[in-house]
């Protein structure tokens, strides 16, 4: 895999969707079924929003997450 | 690393149209070889991809029929259209509701509403004494069909796009396509293709300038469009531009179709109605322009007269399904139904085409069928049957699976030539040169040049000028900006093929609009130096196609109506000639002289060189 030229992996990057550490068991069903792959693990194991910029903040990640570990606090800056 | 696969129906895009095909193929024949490619997820991905709240277009007995259906399409594609396809279409709402019901495991009267004499409550909404939009709780709907679909044993291929259709002699033979997370290829062997990526929505850049924010689903970037013509397939009403009423900056639908059968009306910031109906025809949209043009915006929707429990049931549905982040950008702007000028909605903010909210796409039969011989299509990229939503998705979709199951029975699969790898190859190294570039530009900079481009000077009303800069500026992007692109990794890969689909798309657009010297659907194809419609153009299609020499244009008769219904809609485009006063009149002596000496002697002097005369640090 080529992700050479991240710079969201870090879980403290900004983000509107956010991940509860105390419930998410890192399974990853909001990386599968986003529908614009916009998630990845971040460097501690947590989702985060590697592809930020193509969230069509459908809130799919939030509505499948078996734990209701993720929260969209907001929608995207430039459209909020 | 790419795999050669065999299949005999590949279906490109799994969304609501695609997962009918796919579910459909299989029934008509459970030993066929199914293979469905999604870029996104199946289970999540497309328009209604977190569900949808009605049928839009739908005829049910005893309230409606297929003439209704057709009575409508051909109103509001002013007779440009193939009446027979629009029939076929309105036969099958009773079918479609069954299927949804069973594919859903839902019962009669929870899925769609249901009156006190048992018929599926109908509302109206559209510009015909009919009603056609039929309301229904579909959160969990692609859900249920991806799940349908996976029980056949079909090949599902999730983040894999298809990047290339594969013709011989006019018939369908095989896909390219590639996995977005792993970065493998697969060629798929096919004997017929189904069709099925949506609209052309990621085109128009909105001012909200943010990529993603569009109204139809981001993944929609007009690949099918693209896909299509590369291999042969005919496109029509490509002029026909997609401009809706959305929710400002959300880019969400307007909430029209739910709102507005429950008494919602769409408002200037004078509390004036805006138009007769709120179906999205070219007359409504020329109606919300005008409201812009005459200083009467914003726009907003109005709910304030409405009982509570009628706007509790507007919030319920609006924020339950399609797009559910609606509650939270309302939230976030304070936004209340319950005041009058408080939802603000903008129009024609991005420009796109789509065959399932107007009239664009690849042209087809009453079967899905199109002019290269395997390819089906159906959904928000079918341009044969037009403004047919949700439900012309579905219930084509269905037929595009059977008629590519039937169609398999009797084709072998064309044998590959020798070179087969050898093209492959090539085909991958072109693919993925922007991942092996050192260094380039960034993917989203030549997709925000494309958007913004599109929008600036596509967006109607038109004229020849706009129009030819359009097209100057997408062969200037394919030409000098694509060769340069620097893809990061497999995802940014995808970004790089879509922004190539976008080029296509919008050229498309602008030269199909060049080419109808008229203007017809209202707002839609509005040429501002031929502000009217012509008697020549009447019941007919521009054709684009690919020639030798490029991007093609041809003019083709619809088929023959059989239906006499009125193919107009009731509005008249103005005369853009506003009076702004007398402008400041010269005087005699108001005169600069013929030769500018001054000038003459630094351009002798210096040349066009600008002299270095101050240097902070000499």
């Amino acid at each position: 895999m080529i992700f050479s030229n991240c710079d969201c992996l870090e879980e403290s990057a900004y983000s509107w969707i956010e991940v509860d550490r105390e419930k998410c068991n890192k399974c990853g069903l909001c990386l599968e079924m986003c529908p614009m792959d916009v998630l990845r693990f971040g460097k501690k194991g947590f989702p985060v929003m590697r592809y930020r910029d193509d969230c069509w903040y459908c809130d799919i990640c939030v509505f499948v997450c078996p734990r209701q570990a993720l929260t969209m606090t907001e929608l995207p800056y430039l459209i909020r | 690393m790419v795999y050669i696969l065999e299949s005999d129906v590949v279906i490109i895009g799994a969304g609501a149209a695609g997962t009918m095909a796919a579910l459909f193929a299989h029934r008509q024949n459970p030993k066929l070889k199914i293979a469905v490619l999604d870029k996104s997820k199946m289970e999540t991905s497309g328009a209604a991809g977190r569900g949808m709240d009605a049928l839009n277009t739908i005829a049910l007995p005893p309230y409606s029929f297929p003439e209704d259906v057709v009575e409508h399409l051909t109103k509001v594609t002013e007779g440009v259209l193939d009446q027979e396809v629009a029939f076929t279409y309105g036969g099958l709402g009773p079918q479609l509701v069954r299927d949804l019901e069973e594919i859903m495991e839902r019962k009669k009267g929870d899925l769609f509403p249901v009156d006190e004499n048992g018929h599926y409550r109908l509302f109206y909404l559209h510009p015909i004494n009919k009603p056609l939009l039929l309301p229904m709780d579909g959160e969990e709907m692609k859900r249920a069909l991806a799940r349908a679909v996976r029980k056949t044993g079909a090949e599902v291929y999730d983040r894999t796009v298809a990047i290339k259709i594969m013709t011989t002699e006019g018939r369908v033979h095989g896909v390219l396509a590639f996995n977005i997370r792993t970065g493998h290829y697969f060629y798929f062997k096919a004997k017929a293709v189904c069709l099925t990526t949506g609209a052309a929505g990621r085109i128009g850049l909105a001012s909200s300038g943010y990529l993603a924010g569009c109204y139809e689903f981001p993944g929609n970037a007009g690949d099918g469009y693209h896909l299509a013509y590369e291999a042969g397939a005919e496109l029509v009403n490509m002029e026909c531009f997609q401009a809706n009423t959305l929710l400002k900056d959300h880019q969400g639908p307007s909430c029209g179709y739910v709102a507005a059968p429950r008494g919602a009306h769409t408002n200037n910031y004078q509390g004036e109605r805006i138009w007769s109906h709120g179906y999205s025809s070219g007359d409504s949209k020329m109606g919300v322009w005008k409201t812009f043009a005459e200083g009467k915006g914003p726009v907003y929707l109005r709910m304030d007269h409405l009982p509570e429990k009628t706007i509790q049931i507007i919030e319920k549905i609006q924020w339950g399904n399609e797009r559910t982040s609606r509650g939270l950008f309302h939230r976030g702007r304070r936004q209340d139904y319950r005041r009058g000028r408080s939802v603000e909605l903008a129009f024609a903010e991005e420009i796109g085409v789509c065959g399932g909210h107007s009239s664009s796409g690849i042209l087809s039969d009453r079967h899905g069928a199109t002019n290269i011989k395997g390819l089906y299509v159906s959904g928000d990229v079918d341009g044969g049957l037009p403004h047919s939503y949700l439900g012309g998705a579905l219930a084509m979709g269905r037929v595009n699976g059977e008629q590519a199951a039937q169609y398999t029975a009797d084709q072998d699969h064309v044998s590959e030539s020798g070179s087969l790898r050898t093209w492959l190859r090539k085909e991958m190294a072109a693919f993925e040169a922007p991942l092996r570039r050192d260094r380039g530009l960034p993917t989203q900079w030549v997709e925000f040049k494309a958007r913004t481009r599109i929008q600036y000077y596509l967006k109607p009303p038109k004229n020849p000028g706009y129009m030819n800069a359009a097209v100057d500026w997408m062969e200037r992007i394919r030409r000098e900006d694509l060769p340069q692109i620097k893809a990061g990794d497999y995802h940014d890969l995808l970004k790089v093929f879509e922004i190539s689909c976008i080029l296509s798309v919008g050229e498309m657009m602008a030269r199909a609009s060049l080419f109808r010297e008229e203007s017809r659907w209202g707002y839609q194809h509005w040429r501002a130096d031929i502000p009217f419609k012509k008697p020549e153009w009447e019941g007919t299609w521009v054709v684009v196609s690919k020639g030798l020499k490029g991007m093609e244009l041809s003019r083709r008769p619809v088929p023959a109506h059989k239906w006499d219904f009125p193919a107009a809609m009731e509005y008249s485009y103005p005369e853009l000639a506003f009076h702004v006063g007398k402008p400041f009149e010269k005087g005699p002596n108001w005169k600069n002289p013929d030769q500018d000496l001054w000038m003459e002697k630094h351009l002798e002097k210096e040349g066009l060189k600008t002299p270095r005369r101050f240097m902070p640090k000499e």
